[in-house]
């Protein structure tokens, strides 16, 4: 029995080896030979029985390095734990298929909160525990059974100076006047934030967007087609406006100010009217690492200075009420919800999205194409 | 045993394995598939009926024939030329073009895409040069439109045209085009009626191998098109990923898949399908 013992350990052991680098894959699987079991079997058990950290699936890129950094080392301070990355992105359609799958391999994704709202109730989700996670520090409408804001993103729009001169556009309404602002425009082509500033530019206050008048929005946004074109990722409209093909393009916040600094300030950031959406972490039915661990994951991402370090290192704007004041000056132009700006923003409605955001894709997808 | 064996030929155990394997793991999830286009949302065919109901889908769809057509037709075109160039050249010149062919055959898709986004962009070296040399006073659209889709896609392609063309020419025999010749048949008569139709089944087999790949393109629509030709392999991606529609996805999938297979079978009425694809021509 004591020698059955000591083999899982030393196996487990080494299964943590082979996983952080430490032992080579064929030092492993003679190992395993040696005394008899699977690698796959250990692994799989060692993935469950041993929840010494928690795996965070986000976007890549220099995410990892700051959710690492601005979470995971407070994380591990306070509870030893330590964290991990898959950085394939969670789609909805990956999430459902993982969950759907039994083979659930992430703790917390770094998602929308609209996601929340469509997997929840289908029961991909884990509900978030507000006896650990804290409601007041997000914003009131953004805490959702099956998934809260840690941080939010902004829907804003940047302009060609050289193009604009004396007369630069200053609200949705110019970004689609193509008579008065002749030139190309860049839309996101996945919906999100197009529609609302269409339906804006059309005369809707920015309180009474939702539920979204989806006639009206597409047809205004056919309006301009012919002087649209449409980007997919961060990087593909960056290089729209690097190489002067759009002369306005709807963007990400944090992206529109990588741009003004990549043109020298040629392209302006217009921040009157964006929107702000709930960046949100919701947790995967069955997550490995448990519930009330991710929980308190979930927890440490709220407070102040984490918000502040991912703010710092990665552009996104804190959703925590109390850290908004202390949004440091350089930073205030780009972060939705700072002094400056935080009067003349729309806020998403994660609900609709979630309800309706299939064929509202879908419809503005046709409409496009 | 005996009986079995009567109809069963032995070969058939050494087969068996590789078979199974296909069947377990090739057909089943396929079979998977097709099931969730009857299943998902609810049973029925109401994510077949949407082909007939939504204007939408016949759009896409319709994109999706038009562009692989066009890039099939000037692939193939290309393909033809290049192939007739390369099969009458001179040894050592035929293996340089074949090299430059095959270098560009196994460069990425991805990096050929931005490679024309680089030279046709808007601020690419194409417009950049006609702008200083003053001939364009602004850059030509030439990305981010069906044009650059169909320019992205036919580069593409014009390898895969090339290959089997280049096949068949190899095995034509040049004394009959000597002999039709030397019967008083001038270049063009004898390129239109003996070397074409000896050349057919190549074309028909560059072309159903351009047109049938052509149909699966995601990347170069993606990026060139600039978001307004959606294709039917992103609409796929997009049901499954983002809106979660696989009951629509899994039907766009069975639907090519058809589609292809239509094609096979129609082809197979015309000529044997082992010839088009280089084995047993003769029998």
């Amino acid at each position: 029995m004591q020698d059955k013992q000591f083999i899982k350990e030393t196996l487990l052991e080494s299964a943590h080896a082979y996983r952080a680098g430490r032992m080579d894959r064929r030092s492993f699987l003679a190992l395993c030979g040696m005394s008899g079991v699977a690698m796959s079997a250990v692994m799989a058990g060692d993935a469950k029985a041993a929840a010494d950290h928690i795996v965070m699936w986000n976007w890549g890129g220099i995410s990892e390095e700051c959710h690492g950094s601005a979470i995971g080392v407070p994380f591990q301070e306070k509870t030893g734990m330590g964290m991990k990355f898959d950085t394939s992105g969670p789609l909805e359609g990956k999430i459902r298929e993982m969950v759907d799958s039994g083979n659930v391999t992430a703790d917390v994704c770094d998602g929308d909160l609209f996601n929340a709202v469509s997997l929840g109730p289908t029961g991909h989700l884990e509900p978030i525990d507000y006896s650990i996670v804290s409601k007041d520090k997000t914003l009131p409408q953004y805490a959702l059974e099956y998934g809260i804001s840690i941080i939010l993103y902004g829907y804003a729009f940047v302009y060609d100076t050289e193009m604009y001169g004396d007369n630069p556009p200053k609200n949705w309404a110019d970004f689609f006047d193509t008579e008065t602002f002749p030139g190309t425009r860049s839309l996101y082509k996945w919906a999100n934030g197009s529609l609302e500033a269409a339906l804006m530019a059309d005369g809707v206050p920015g309180d009474q967007l939702y539920p979204l008048d989806m006639d009206r929005a597409l047809n205004k946004i056919k309006s301009i087609k012919d002087d649209s074109i449409y980007w997919g990722s961060g990087s593909e409209v960056h290089s729209m406006c690097i190489s002067g093909e759009a002369s306005m393009a709807i963007i990400w916040q944090n992206r529109g100010k990588n741009i003004e600094m990549d043109t020298d300030g040629r392209y302006k950031l217009v921040n009157n009217q964006a929107m702000a959406m709930p960046g949100a972490y919701i947790v995967p039915k069955g997550n490995p690492a448990g519930r009330e661990a991710v929980m308190k994951f979930i927890a440490t991402a709220q407070e102040v200075p984490v918000q502040l370090d991912i703010l710092d290192c990665l552009g996104m704007t804190p959703s925590n009420p109390a850290a908004f004041s202390e949004i440091p000056e350089e930073q205030q132009p780009y972060a939705i919800t700072s002094a400056q700006n935080i009067d003349n923003i729309v806020y998403n409605d994660p609900v609709w999205w979630g309800e309706n955001g299939g064929d509202a894709v879908n419809a503005f997808l046709e409409a496009i194409s | 045993m005996q009986a079995l064996r009567k109809h069963i030929s032995p070969g058939w155990l050494l087969v068996a394995p590789f078979f199974l394997v296909v069947v377990v793991f090739y057909l089943g999830p396929l079979l998977n598939i097709l099931w969730l286009s009857v299943t998902d949302p609810e049973p029925g065919f109401g994510n077949y009926s949407a082909l007939v109901t939504s204007d939408a889908m016949a759009r896409i769809l319709w994109t999706t024939f038009r562009t692989c057509l066009i890039t099939t037709v000037f692939s193939v075109a290309i393909g033809y030329c290049l192939a007739y160039a390369m099969v009458h050249a001179h040894q050592k010149k035929q293996n340089i073009m074949l090299t430059l062919l095959l270098i560009s055959f196994w460069i990425s898709v991805l990096v050929r895409t931005f490679a024309w986004l680089m030279l046709l962009g808007h601020n690419g070296l194409v417009n950049n040069a006609f702008e200083t040399i003053g001939l364009i006073d602004r850059p030509i659209r030439f990305m981010r439109n069906e044009l650059g889709v169909l320019i992205g896609m036919i580069h593409y392609m014009v390898p895969y045209a090339v290959l089997p063309l280049m096949a068949n020419m190899q095995t034509l025999d040049p004394r009959v085009m000597a002999a039709s010749r030397n019967l008083g048949a001038n270049g063009v008569q004898t390129f239109r009626r003996i070397y074409l139709p000896l050349t057919l089944p190549g074309i028909v087999a560059s072309s159903l191998l351009v047109f049938i790949l052509s149909l699966g393109f995601y990347v170069t629509p993606a990026i060139l098109g600039g978001g307004k030709v959606l294709m039917v392999a992103e609409y796929i991606s997009v049901q499954l990923l983002v809106t979660l529609k696989w009951g629509t996805a899994a039907m766009l999938g069975t639907l090519m898949l058809i589609g292809v297979l239509a094609l096979l079978w129609i082809m197979t009425r015309f000529m044997q399908l082992s010839a088009v694809f280089g084995g047993g021509a003769t029998r």
